[in-house]
């Protein structure tokens, strides 16, 4: 099978070939691709695909990693209920 | 009032919880999984020495001995948010906020993936997964496994899983893709081999190992790595096959494999189908430091600790005033070293706080952390302690803000 086919982002069903098209079209930083493709916008924060994303990004630009985390996160880090942002709970 | 709050009840959040209760410091501790421990819970080898490491018992010993000095330890509780406030860290848990003077981030490791075709069907899961589920939950996680990834947590896994009466078939590359790299290199995984290989059980593979120190030797090794792969405890480790699809719809039902060159390339018609019912994807660990990132704290990208660790100093604290961190949070290394880290950042919390009579305490559980490092029987990476002298010397530019 081809690798390309790779589903990277499960929550938004982005496969690796969308990304590396996406990178290679825009050469742009991890977060330009996120914005473009929403690979890592889901339900999960990007748990699992953000250093996928951060890799591809990288492997177009031709970036060393730096210090900075590339790829911001943002609260709630966990899944949460509305309740529980809405302060119901607590 | 809590002066101190925990997150993670790993051997260091515990660890450290004992150190400040042990000085009179109220303290709590909170963590998301069901059971205290952490990654100790999964963890049950055998030393070189001869001694078996039961890490359920030492999850035990230090739950018992935190809570027996008066911290409060609260599981099945998430934290989604950390915030500096007026008078301290305000912190957003499933349970609703709390608050404290001292916020202590111990929230350990992260399992690392590496993508293949067919790794979202059901069956499919990381080897830490299939740790819990036997060594925690005592759930069989299938009949017939393969294991893709090649890397000495996996090793120590596939043993548990063996232990368990779980045959565990073979252990291959990943296939290489952009986001493989060096994983589904034979060259680099037989580099990081060789730096275990003293651990292994096989005489062959000890003495072996000490024959190829030079890299033209090591490539030969490669080119010449046998085509069975080579047993360790009954269980092929191969190094020239790579997984290049999961097979299966609904659930998995096997593994496609092929021959692959000395850089990783698959060799065309050497693909061939095995039957498996479960795959473990095995690619390493690294921080789990997201509520660091959230809280505001910098960054020090240093691949000898795992990737990104939040800065912070040999006294665990990073550049934020009451912010520390303890445990694989800030870098890859043993439960031993996690512990060592542990009653470190207690003393220095201890220390904050006023609480610290005795100064010389410190300075002996920072070297304490240094003497278990060194003694430690796996070293992640070859290079922690140049990854450790890194962050230090990045802390000591930076210093420490609003102190």
């Amino acid at each position: 099978m081809d690798q390309g086919n790779i589903v990277i982002c499960r929550c938004e069903e982005v496969t690796l070939k969308e990304l590396i098209a996406a990178a290679e079209t825009y050469r742009c930083s991890a977060r330009e691709l996120k914005l473009r493709t929403r690979a890592g916008m889901g339900c999960c924060g990007g748990r699992t695909c953000r250093r996928f994303i951060d890799m591809v990004a990288r492997q177009a630009t031709g970036e060393a990693p730096s210090h900075g985390i590339p790829l911001g996160y943002q609260p709630p880090v966990r899944p949460v209920a509305f309740g529980q942002l809405g302060g119901v709970i607590g | 009032m809590t002066d101190v709050l925990i997150v993670g009840a790993g051997p260091a959040g515990l660890s450290a919880a004992a150190t400040c209760a042990r000085h009179g410091l109220s303290v709590r501790v909170v963590d998301e999984f069901m059971k205290p421990g952490g990654r100790l819970l999964g963890q049950l080898h055998e030393e070189p020495d001869g001694t078996w490491w039961n890490g359920i018992e030492e999850a035990r010993r230090l739950y018992e001995q935190a809570v027996g000095l008066g911290a409060s330890v609260a599981c099945g509780v998430s934290v989604y948010d950390a915030a500096r406030g007026e008078e301290g860290w305000v912190v957003s848990t499933t349970e609703g906020i709390l608050e404290a003077p001292v916020l202590l981030l111990a929230t350990g490791a992260a399992e690392t993936a590496l993508p293949l075709p067919g790794w979202t069907i059901p069956g499919v899961m990381s080897i830490g997964a299939a740790q819990v589920m036997t060594n925690v939950h005592r759930v069989r996680v299938g009949e017939r496994g393969v294991i893709i990834g090649v890397n000495i947590l996996a090793v120590a896994i596939a043993r548990e899983l063996q232990l368990a009466g779980i045959h565990v078939d073979r252990m291959v590359l990943p296939p290489r893709n952009p986001v493989t790299q060096e994983a589904a290199s034979p060259y680099h995984v037989m580099q990081s081999l060789l730096r275990v290989a003293h651990l292994a059980p096989s005489a062959f593979i000890r003495y072996g190992s000490r024959l190829v120190k030079s890299d033209p030797l090591l490539r030969l090794a490669v080119r010449c790595y046998p085509a069975g792969g080579v047993k360790m405890w009954r269980m092929p480790i191969h190094l020239r096959t790579a997984a290049v699809e999961i097979l299966g719809t609904s659930k998995v039902e096997g593994v496609r494999l092929a021959r692959v060159s000395p850089d990783g390339e698959p060799l065309p018609g050497t693909e061939h189908d095995i039957p498996a019912d479960f795959v473990c994807i095995a690619g390493g660990l690294h921080p789990l430091a997201e509520l660091a990132a959230v809280a505001g704290c910098p960054f020090a990208y240093l691949p000898e600790l795992g990737g990104h660790v939040p800065l912070h100093n040999e006294r665990m604290e990073t550049p934020l005033a009451g912010l520390y961190v303890a445990g694989n949070i800030t870098g890859i290394e043993s439960a031993k070293v996690a512990m060592a880290q542990g009653a470190v950042a207690g003393l220095a919390i201890a220390e904050h706080l006023g609480r610290l009579r005795d100064r010389t305490a410190l300075a002996d559980a920072i070297a304490h952390v240094k003497r278990v490092r060194r003694s430690a029987t796996i070293q992640f990476h070859p290079e922690i302690g140049r990854g450790r002298a890194d962050v230090e010397r990045m802390f000591q530019e930076q210093g420490i803000s609003g102190k």
